[in-house]
């Protein structure tokens, strides 16, 4: 009887993709579409007191203040293919050449005929100096589309977390950087896997297995099997979590998101992984159209929330994040063109900060360019107060097509 | 005596009751009738939704003091009143999309990877609002009201109040003068909550697509900045199927 029910499920979820397989699109429908961007960026980024990491034997006497320059050349190009709104192949990648200037062994003082604290600090400096080039693969997957289901292997990005600049029931989303949300300069790369969602009416599905094979050796990741449970219920945009990490933990979260009025949107994330993690957060927005964002965020101090800076001794962390930012400022004469936001991400517990401004000017269809400014303040032990930098100052030009 | 009295007084009254009788019959008669707004609203609706389910090219021409100052260019995929998904085209905004649930909304950016909930303020951005690109079902998201006849142009034209009645209507108020004889828009004003006059409309011109008449310019004036104003022309309307996971919240794909 159970192996009877069990065929007629496996036949069931097999039969119903290639029933809706074979049936027919309506005419009008475009068998390829195809879309694509192109995105070019130089961005300089000037880092005022660097102390870079320098091994113990070079000894060093000063903390030098220096001033780094990175310029970073980034080359994007995205596209998707799409037949018959049924197969899909989607890649997105980014070369990136990455050049120093401004830091050298001169700076530092170091001991005189020391050959070896010489050799130490040259290693030492050897990332911060010449030009380096990388190529990421940012997404490459394939896609079939067939009734309600949709599966997917490859490469891609997948964020379940609905926090802007936390989140802890996003299992599978790339490292949010709460400095940098919106992952400025597009570099964040998606996870290896294969996925299949199943859409109807409000309700979606989708199980992923994702492998851990062919991310880079520093990224500290686990194969994974996730699950997400999906609903649009009285205006609440909710989903479930529950998976498990390969030789880690299992691991299980709610999301939401609701919109209250006319400027209100709040959202929040629980998960539990060893302990619970919570965020809560909201957005405002003012009928000129600037925006208010607001995060707490509270992780349990284990590895997998741990930034590195804090001390596996410190306890449960605690995090605020504001932003307030208008894009558009159409409303001063002659400025219709810029966006302008500031936000501040702080360490509750140790008082430490990052204070980031933004500020971007469109120039016809396809040119911006920006300036991006990160002032960490804190004590050299604490969570912000360890970059090792008093200020970044990135601008750049963007070109997109 | 009495009973000429009483035949007399019964014929007065019959002669009272049969006048006041014809005089509101003629009365009623020589006042025109009162439009049905509803029934005039879902009409001129007809002619920027066609079909129950279609897809269609948005351009967006911007211009500030006269000058020709920015084109944006959408896809928008509509499946009855209550889904509309848009692509965004335009080089700077390739890659974003918007996606409209009856009274909930999301915009998909590739920056953030994610679909991000937006407020019901925030379908008012832009010169031309994504309200007005994505929500075009005025019979569905406000209450109209009969407010009188009058001429715009040559045209003879109903004017109608009309009063939002759900949060997903982009304007508190709009004004809406409808062509008499076949309710195509004409013109419209654009309020606040605030009571604020924020943008005025021109319904320029009309195409036939497959034996139906479509509206295929219109023009949107920025009632706050004077010197500003945005014309939307439509193009390659079409009906089609679409499927419904196409307007999935947590879609994520890049286009």
């Amino acid at each position: 009887m159970r192996l009877r029910f069990a065929i007629t499920i496996a036949f069931g979820l097999c039969a119903g993709p290639l029933l809706a397989l074979a049936q027919d699109d309506p005419p009008s429908e475009p068998r390829h579409d195809f879309r694509y961007t192109i995105s070019a960026i130089n961005d300089a980024t000037f880092y005022s007191s660097l102390r870079p990491p320098l091994p113990p034997s070079a000894n060093m006497l000063n903390d030098p203040s220096v001033t780094l320059l990175q310029n970073q050349l980034l080359l994007e190009p995205s596209f998707t293919l799409r037949y018959r709104s049924r197969w899909s192949l989607a890649s997105s990648v980014a070369g990136l050449a990455d050049s120093y200037r401004g830091l050298s062994a001169t700076d530092f003082d170091l001991p005189p005929d020391n050959p070896v604290a010489s050799a130490a600090l040259n290693a030492a400096l050897e990332p911060y100096s010449g030009t380096h080039t990388q190529f990421r693969v940012k997404e490459a997957y394939g896609g079939l589309s067939a009734g309600d289901f949709d599966f997917m292997v490859g490469r891609r990005i997948v964020r379940w977390g609905t926090g802007y600049a936390f989140t802890p029931a996003g299992v599978l989303d790339p490292p949010r950087d709460p400095t940098n949300p919106t992952d400025r300069l597009n570099l964040n790369q998606g996870r290896d896997m294969v996925k299949a969602d199943f859409v109807h009416g409000p309700h979606a599905m989708s199980l992923v297995w994702s492998s851990a094979a062919l991310a880079p050796a520093n990224a500290n990741l686990h194969d994974t099997t996730a699950f997400r449970y999906n609903i649009l219920v009285h205006g609440f945009d909710t989903s479930l979590i529950a998976g498990d990490d390969r030789g880690g933990d299992a691991f299980g979260g709610l999301t939401f998101t609701r919109v209250f009025g006319q400027a209100w949107e709040l959202h929040g994330e629980a998960a539990w992984r060893e302990q619970g993690a919570v965020l809560a957060g909201a957005k405002y927005i003012t009928p000129i159209g600037v925006s208010f964002i607001g995060e707490f965020y509270a992780p349990p101090n284990i590895p997998y929330y741990r930034d590195r800076s804090i001390s596996p001794l410190a306890g449960r962390q605690h995090y605020a994040f504001l932003y307030a930012g208008k894009s558009r400022l159409r409303e001063l004469p002659g400025w219709k063109q810029w966006d302008l936001s500031g936000s501040v991400v702080t360490n509750l517990d140790d008082r430490s900060y990052t204070a980031i401004f933004d500020a971007t000017r469109r120039f016809g269809s396809h040119f911006s360019s920006y300036l991006h400014l990160e002032i960490p303040q804190g004590s050299k032990t604490s969570d912000y107060g360890a970059t090792p930098y008093s200020a970044a100052t990135s601008v750049g030009v963007r070109f997109q097509l | 005596m009495f009973r000429i009295n009483c035949v007399l007084r019964t014929f007065l009254l019959l002669f009272f009751f049969g006048f006041l009788l014809a005089y509101v019959f003629v009365c009623h008669a020589a006042t025109p009738a009162t439009p049905d707004a509803g029934a005039l609203l879902k009409r001129s609706d007809a002619y920027r939704n066609g079909w129950p389910s279609f897809v269609l090219h948005v351009k967006i021409t911007h211009y500030e003091s006269g000058k020709n100052d920015e084109d944006k260019l959408y896809e928008v995929s509509q499946k009855g009143t209550e889904k509309t998904y848009v692509e965004f085209l335009s080089p700077r905004e390739k890659g974003q999309h918007l996606l409209m649930l009856g009274d909930d909304m999301w915009v998909y950016l590739p920056d953030t990877s994610r679909p991000i909930r937006i407020t019901p303020l925030e379908r008012l951005n832009g010169d031309a609002s994504n309200g007005d690109v994505a929500h075009t079902n005025y019979a569905v998201d406000y209450l109209p009201v009969f407010l009188r006849t009058e001429k715009v142009g040559a045209e003879d034209c109903y004017v109608l109040d009309l009063t939002a009645k759900r949060k997903g209507a982009t304007y508190q108020r709009i004004l809406y003068w409808l062509r008499v004889t076949d309710a195509r828009p004409v013109r419209a004003e654009f309020y606040l909550t605030s009571g604020k006059h924020i943008k005025s409309a021109t319904f320029d011109e009309y195409e036939s697509v497959e034996g139906k008449t479509q509206l295929r310019r219109w023009t949107l004036y920025d009632e706050i900045r004077h010197n500003s104003h945005s014309v939307l022309e439509y193009s390659g309307i079409a009906p089609r199927d679409l499927a419904d996971k196409l307007f999935y919240q947590g879609r994520t794909d890049r286009f």
